[in-house]
């Protein structure tokens, strides 16, 4: 057997090692490059940053499922910078029931907590509903049809922020982070319907069907995948997770693009010695 | 009457729905209705997810009760859901206990953090290993089409990390923004949007399907 039929038969527990080394590596080496910014993830941060300061509400919404918080929670954290920075009040919401509560509280209190807010005065966690249709639609004429309570059970009456916020006329914008086709439902029976700004942030292959929403103005800006996170922190200046994935990401990139050109060179060659052989 | 029932429901909700979307929520007794619909939606949601509930404890309860092939893992299974719900449930009849609950420094929290999202990340982050295989083995240009794919995905891979993106430039200094707005806003969008229009038409189509009576495989029958 020659080394080309060698390399096009490699044992994949090769490319294992290889995607493990290269994982690796940028833990223990400084790898940084610059991260430019898309006209996507610039147009939802002036969207954001355009809101007027104190007095505006925004609708967070966290539909993850934890596979995805690698990729999701620095973008949904640094959102959360952006708009506690500007004392901008905050309602989240998941259409998640596994863990989309829990991740909604514990993201949300963690960055909340670095600017001094307070919960029902700043921000509320209204958890989770099933039926994401019938709660899209249903907030749109009375928030508290569908969710009498918060997260915990506190009547949304006695929380403050609440007292301004009955339906999506109360609302200045939505930013949706979300790892699955929810997000379509937020444009097409939210935006549509209802005419509120949206802006979502989305794992990287869920990101090119959001460009057909962007296109038709039916989104305001767009964040895909941890590049989307890096842009996003580097546009509120508060690097963090996405900006360090962006080494890791770089490199694994690199290595399955030379292993694509490394496959299919031996691939045409053993397939060339092949067909000399049978002539 | 067991097939008459369901089909009338569904057309009276589906038409009350339709109505209401051409409607002022306002509007007096449709607006009402269509709300009352939607909170029903949610009511309904929602025992469906009791019935998954019940339905994973009976399908895993019963293949360790038979010790049928792999039981072990429906043992897992079980003691799973019940060890990660019963604490969450207790919340409800005991509310000052901190334990108890979903609430932050509950036990359900606390193994959903330190437990269910570490799995589900190690799960997912296997992929990469996965798909880095995958790419070697069947990334092949055999055809034009494949060879077309292969080229895209390449650029599009190069342009979404800082190095590619400095190697694209180095390249040539606007060959990233033409990736962006040729191929992702392009191409992409295009065709991205035929496949919504079609996937909407379709939608729709099937939803006055089920209206009409036509469709009646929700109902467990053709």
């Amino acid at each position: 057997m020659s080394l080309w039929d060698r390399i096009d038969k490699l044992d994949r527990r090769w490319i294992f090692l290889l995607v493990g080394i290269a994982v690796i590596i940028p833990l223990f080496v400084n790898m940084e490059a610059e991260i430019s910014i898309t006209p996507e993830a610039r147009q939802l941060f002036e969207a954001v940053d355009a809101l007027p300061n104190d007095s505006s509400i925004v609708l967070v919404t966290f539909d993850l499922y934890a596979f995805s918080l690698a990729e999701t929670e620095p973008m949904a954290r640094a959102a959360l910078h952006h708009l506690f920075s500007k004392n901008i009040r905050v309602v989240t919401v998941t259409t998640i029931p596994l863990g989309g509560p829990s991740i909604a509280e514990r993201v949300t209190r963690e960055v909340a907590a670095e600017y001094g807010k307070t919960y029902g005065v700043d921000f509320v966690n209204l958890g989770y509903k099933p039926n994401y249709v019938s709660v899209l639609r249903g907030m749109g004429t009375d928030i508290r049809s569908i969710y009498p309570t918060d997260n915990s059970g506190t009547v949304l009456d006695s929380l403050p922020l609440m007292n301004e916020v009955f339906n999506y006329d109360d609302l200045d914008f939505i930013f949706v982070t979300a790892d699955n086709g929810i997000v379509d439902f937020w444009i097409s029976i939210v935006q549509a319907q209802y005419g509120i700004p949206v802006g979502a942030g989305v794992t990287a292959v869920m990101a090119p069907k959001q460009y057909a929403y962007v296109g038709s103005g039916q989104m305001t800006g767009l964040l895909g995948g941890m590049k989307g996170a890096a842009e996003y922190e580097l546009l509120v200046e508060r690097a963090d997770l996405g900006v360090k994935g962006m080494a890791i990401q770089s490199l694994i990139h690199f290595l399955i693009i030379a292993l694509i050109a490394v496959g299919n060179i031996a691939y045409f060659i053993s397939l060339r010695r092949k067909r000399r052989g049978q002539a | 009457m067991k097939q008459t029932l369901p089909v009338a429901v569904a057309f009276i909700s589906g038409l009350i729905m339709v109505v209401a979307f051409f409607m002022r929520s306002d509007v007096p007794v449709i607006g009402g209705l269509s709300q009352e619909v939607l909170i029903w939606g949610s009511i309904v949601g929602g025992f469906t997810l009791l019935l998954g509930a019940a339905s994973i404890t009976r399908v895993n309860f019963n293949a360790v009760r038979l010790r049928r092939s792999g039981w072990g893992f429906n043992l897992i299974t079980l003691v799973s859901v019940f060890v990660m719900a019963l604490p969450a449930i207790l919340g409800t009849f005991f509310p000052g206990v901190r334990w108890f609950g979903t609430g932050t420094g509950s036990l359900y929290d606390w193994m959903f953090t330190y437990i269910s999202i570490p799995m589900q990340g190690t799960m997912f982050a296997m992929l990469a290993f996965y798909i880095a295989s995958a790419a070697y083995r069947a990334f092949r240009a055999r055809t034009a089409e494949a060879t077309l794919l292969l080229l895209t995905a390449s650029l599009v891979m190069l342009w979404r990390v800082p190095l590619g993106e400095w190697l694209l430039t180095a390249i040539h200094s606007d060959l990233p923004s033409l990736v962006n707005t040729y191929v992702m806003s392009g191409v992409n969008l295009s065709v991205q949007r035929g496949i919504i229009i079609g996937a909407a038409l379709g939608a729709a189509t099937m939803s006055l399907r089920i209206l009409l009576g036509i469709e009646r495989t929700y109902m467990g029958r053709g």
